[in-house]
């Protein structure tokens, strides 16, 4: 009886301690959420969206880092999916079973954690200081190289999810390796490599480290991306530690922004990898 | 790819073949031989000289108990194998007399030739007409009407026509697991093989399904040459013509199923046929 008493006692300190981290754990995200709903959405007015970013002490929006960001991502994307998905097809697909696709998974694994500033650093080395100035173009590839090992990463878990038999039973009928890989095993994965590519864009949206030493910042509207480009990961670092109470705010709304967006993308990925389940 | 589109024609032979009919004498024509095959995963040596024979037009049954070798000779036969590293096969596998093993063979081609169907029903991720549609295109460039034509035909011939005939562009995998398997093999008929490989085709399957898809073996056994790998006895000497019975990676007896299934020559096979081990 008193084994069992013990067993209830233990029992219900443990369970006590688990809801309590978790409790603790999702405790930071509301209040992250909420201190950020709460400082930004009161200034979130179709300003934000049309305006340029105000010199000190005037209002103004965050329409030029938004654009950039934009075009920032969306090139880092555009270069970074191909390369990732073809070197991920690699090693699920023909390299399966060679010494090179471990050495692959290896260094992949480096890089997906590596720190964002170092790859800052380095692409200040091989484009900013031999171009001689700061551009849209060091800030994209900077953010590409973010987005490869992640592509990498997914696509090859992705492939070698597709079941042999599938591969198999296409080989059988005489479908050449290629033609098996683009219409059997990718189609059988689609979701889960689009899912890859969200979450890619979602862990670039938010870095500055790589753009302060790339694209750096611009105060007006530009696209060129042979000059500097504003972002709003730079212009929340910029904003938030200023002194002036309008840059500040803006920096709120800014981060809003963002965070949402991420869990924009986030609940995409989720909901589609989901449906590639129940298909 | 002249000698695939003459199967289930009228069109002779071509000269180069042998004559892959009985001949008037009422002879067997041996549309595969198998010499000497023994096959290896790494070290392992998963088939010991078998010798063995698939007669044009005729079912061969290949029986034994788990682990004897049977999926891996009939892997052999179109050369699967081959997706995989460490896995080697030594001797020949004649197909019209010409060794398939031979280094210089196109395994695209040879896929064609000999289709294969495998356990698990598997239907490629796309329409039920796609999945059929898919292997043709990629040996004939044919206008719209004439694919249609040849969709339809072979999923007649798979007997699954009038129960996917108003949903023909909805998702293979809706299907239940009887009708994706009978897709699978009208999938392979399309492509026009010479030979069906089929390996236990009906283990998955509920027994209408699996009495479905044996009455159509018999169909096909008029256009084409069939192996079907089976643990189920009265399946083998249901469908086939011949009879081969393996046995820790040797082939034990292989003759006529009627001869088999009464009067077997070794010792090992009647014990295995009258259910004493397996």
């Amino acid at each position: 009886m008193s084994l069992y008493f013990r067993r209830r006692i233990r029992n219900i300190i443990v369970l006590g301690l688990s809801v309590g981290a978790t409790v603790i754990g999702l405790g930071w995200l509301v209040m992250i959420l909420g201190e950020l709903v709460y400082e930004g959405f009161s200034g979130l007015s179709v300003a934000v969206f049309t305006e340029m970013t105000p010199p000190p002490g005037s209002d103004g929006g965050l329409l030029n880092p938004i654009v950039g960001s934009l075009m920032l991502t969306t090139l880092a994307v555009a270069i970074g999916t191909p390369i990732g998905i073809l070197a991920g097809t690699y090693m699920a697909e023909y390299g399966k079973y060679a010494k090179l696709t471990i050495v692959v998974r290896f260094v992949n694994d480096i890089l997906l954690s590596a720190p964002s500033i170092v790859v800052g650093l380095f692409v200040y080395e091989i484009m900013v200081a031999p171009m001689g100035h700061f551009s849209g173009w060091a800030g994209a590839v900077a953010l590409a190289i973010i987005v490869v090992p992640v592509v990498v990463r997914t696509t090859e878990d992705m492939l070698t999810l597709v079941p042999k038999e599938l591969r198999e039973a296409a080989t059988a009928l005489g479908v050449p390796r290629a033609h098996v890989i683009r219409y059997v095993s990718y189609r059988a994965v689609q979701a889960g490599l689009v899912t890859g590519v969200l979450l890619a864009i979602a862990r670039i949206s938010g870095e500055t480290a790589p753009l302060m030493f790339t694209s750096l910042n611009n105060q007006f509207f530009s696209v060129d991306l042979n000059g500097q480009i504003a972002s709003l990961p730079y212009v929340i670092f910029q904003f938030a530690s200023s002194a002036y109470p309008e840059w500040q705010k803006l920096a709120w709304i800014g981060a809003l922004i963002i965070t949402f967006a991420v869990l924009a993308l986030s609940i995409t990925a989720r909901v589609l990898a989901s449906s590639r389940k129940s298909s | 790819m002249s000698s695939m589109a003459n199967v289930g024609t009228a069109a002779p032979p071509p000269p180069t073949v042998a004559a892959r009919q009985s001949d008037a004498a009422g002879r067997l024509a041996e549309k595969v031989s198998v010499r000497d095959l023994s096959f290896f995963y790494g070290e392992n040596r998963a088939l010991k000289a078998i010798n063995v024979s698939l007669y044009d037009r005729k079912v061969t049954a290949f029986i034994g108990p788990s682990g004897c070798g049977k999926s891996t000779l009939l892997r052999i036969l179109n050369r699967i194998y081959d997706l995989y590293p460490n896995q080697r096969a030594e001797g020949e596998v004649l197909l019209d007399g010409k060794n398939i093993l031979a280094n210089g063979q196109d395994l695209n081609l040879l896929r064609a030739r000999i289709g294969m169907v495998f356990q698990k029903p598997t239907p490629f991720p796309m329409s039920i007409y796609e999945n059929i549609a898919f292997g043709v295109r990629l040996y004939e460039r044919l206008p719209r009407t004439e694919l249609d034509a040849r969709v339809e035909t072979a999923l007649r011939r798979a007997a699954i026509w009038e129960e996917v005939k108003d949903k023909l562009h909805a998702n293979g995998l809706s299907l239940s697991g009887g009708q994706q398997q009978r897709l699978c093999i009208a999938r392979t008929v399309a492509v026009k093989p010479e030979v069906i490989l089929l390996d236990e085709p009906c283990s998955a399957l509920d027994p209408i399904s699996t009495a479905k898809i044996e009455e159509l073996i018999d169909e096909l056994k008029d256009d084409y040459t069939i192996a079907i790998v089976t643990h189920n006895m009265q399946q083998a000497a249901r469908v086939s013509d011949f009879t081969a019975f393996m046995y820790l990676g040797e082939l034990v007896e292989f003759d006529t199923t009627s001869k088999m299934f009464t009067t077997p020559a070794d010792r090992r096979t009647q014990d295995y046929i009258t259910g004493r081990f397996g």
